[in-house]
């Protein structure tokens, strides 16, 4: 009786299966979460209710406690979750499902043989979601929410060694905001900072999903862009380019406009590594700057 | 300086103790195949007793501290307790996830992260069937820790070193896996703890008398 009760109220999710597969015991915080109640399951097979179940990776875990009473671990990192339950809270993160660890075990009869197999779901959204958003802060610029030079130069790294292996080509755009300095003097930091969000956005809307466009540093900005030859990568910098000079951004009923420099570079067979790519970009951003800013010249 | 089997157990039991593992592999091999649908061929296991403090110099011995080798270690308890430890030698994330036939993500960064939840759900089995069958044939059954992958640098040999007792006598079963048509093998050891080792000798008396 006190079993059943401690069956039913604890904070995790725990279903026993036959040797079938089929139900024979579903707790109350699995009638809750899935909407699906211990009458219309007990007695039916798991897949009739959880059709995604009926795959290799559960069936394999499955058999592996029928045969050896293993316990196994479906573990959140790899399998997300194994029931498609909703999530009580998302914790600002946008989970489809709920994300669960995931034990099973061997329940067995007076002889020792396995007759059962147990399930237990834990609830494990919030930890993902604490862990999603570590992920992000490392790779993230807190600021502008666009990507951070470090992420920037280890995807840089990996696009060289494809480059090494399947000669595709790819180009880097650097930028920088033209008399940043001035608005900062000029307006106060808050304006500065709304200027370097309102930039990330507006070249963020501009390039494609594959693009990788990162702050580099201060006001200083990057994007690499696969796939792409100089040509192209010298028309996307200039579309940007006149976006940017077109647009009066509005900070406190104050229009403010900004003007950004630009440098290109492609990679060629003769480029030794990733960080002499990086190096010719910043030549040419330097030159572009030298000759009067506001423009794009490449190296 | 090895102690003489003898010292632990009489020669009767150590052949007891040998039958008992190949019976138990040769069960583990044919319920692989059926549970991950490769036939896993273990090699005959090979029985050694190791005694205080000569663990951790027969874990570094066996244990090939290089880049890409995966070790994984999973504690099981009962009357018949240890550790299973698993050692994968360079191995990529492709040919680990090509061991099941699950739909992995392709990307680099991504395979990555799952390349060692994939180790350790199929070392998982692997320890699992060992030791279970093992279990099965001494009369008794096993819980188990969640297995957790071994760091693979100095400082995660030396914490695997000091996770035994220092004065501990270990039976050591150790056995050379591999995945058929997959080019992928190991090593597992099974290391029992002290505590068991009466318990053992008993359970082995068991067996025997079983057949008498």
């Amino acid at each position: 009786m006190i079993f059943e009760q401690i069956f039913n109220m604890v904070n995790v999710g725990i279903v026993i299966l036959d040797r079938d597969l089929n139900v024979r015991q579903w707790n109350r915080w699995m009638e809750t979460h899935s909407k699906i109640s211990g009458n219309e399951i007990i007695g039916k097979s798991i897949f009739h209710f959880f059709p995604s179940l009926d795959a290799p990776w559960f069936k394999r875990n499955c058999k592996s406690v029928l045969a050896f009473g293993n316990f196994s671990f479906l573990s959140q990192k790899l399998h997300k979750y194994c029931f498609p339950l909703k999530p009580v809270n998302t914790f600002g993160i946008k989970f489809d499902h709920m994300q669960q660890n995931c034990t099973m075990g061997p329940l067995r009869d007076q002889t020792n043989v396995v007759e059962y197999i147990f399930l237990m779901v834990h609830d494990v959204t919030e930890v993902a979601a604490y862990e999603q958003k570590l992920i992000e802060m490392n790779i993230k610029d807190a600021l502008t929410g666009v990507y951070n030079r470090r992420y920037f130069e280890s995807r840089i790294e990996e696009e060289f060694e494809r480059h090494k292996r399947y000669k595709r080509s790819f180009s880097i755009i650097m930028q920088d905001i033209d008399y940043f300095k001035k608005i900062n003097d000029t307006y106060g930091h808050q304006a500065g900072d709304f200027i370097l969000k309102s930039f990330s956005t507006s070249v963020m809307s501009r390039i494609r999903a594959v693009d990788i466009f990162a702050r580099y540093g201060g006001e200083e900005f990057c994007c690499m862009l696969p796939e792409t030859e100089l040509v192209s990568a010298l028309s996307v910098a200039e579309d940007i380019r006149k976006r940017i000079e077109h647009t009066t951004f509005e900070f406190k009923n104050t229009p403010l406009n900004i003007t950004i420099s630009q440098g290109v570079s492609e990679m060629k067979p003769d480029t030794s590594c990733a960080e002499s790519l990086l190096k010719k970009a910043d030549d040419a951003l330097y030159e572009a700057k030298r000759s009067g800013r506001n423009r794009v010249l490449n190296k | 300086m090895e102690p003489n089997l003898n010292d632990i157990f009489s020669s009767d039991e150590k052949d007891i103790l040998q039958e008992i593992m190949n019976i138990a592999f040769g069960n583990a091999t044919a319920d692989l195949a059926q549970v991950i649908d490769i036939y896993v061929v273990l090699s005959v296991p090979n029985i050694k007793v190791i005694d205080i403090g000569d663990l951790p110099h027969y874990i570094k011995q066996n244990i090939p501290s290089s880049e890409n080798t995966s070790i994984l270690q999973q504690k099981f308890w009962g009357e018949f307790r240890g550790s299973g430890i698993l050692v994968f030698p360079q191995t990529s994330g492709k040919d680990i996830a090509g061991i099941l036939d699950d739909q992995f993500s392709d990307d680099g960064f991504t395979l990555h992260r799952q390349k060692t939840e994939i180790l350790l759900e199929i070392g998982n089995i692997l320890i699992g069937a060992c030791v279970g069958k093992v279990s099965e044939l001494l009369g008794t059954f096993v819980t188990y820790s969640p297995p957790h992958l071994i760091v693979d640098d100095s400082e995660g040999h030396n914490n695997l070193i000091n996770s035994f007792e220092e004065n501990q006598t270990a039976i050591v079963m150790k056995t050379i896996f591999e995945f058929e048509n997959k080019n992928i093998n190991g090593f597992l050891m099974i290391l029992t703890d002290n505590e068991s080792i009466d318990w053992l000798r008993h359970a082995l008396q068991n067996f025997m008398e079983s057949y008498e």
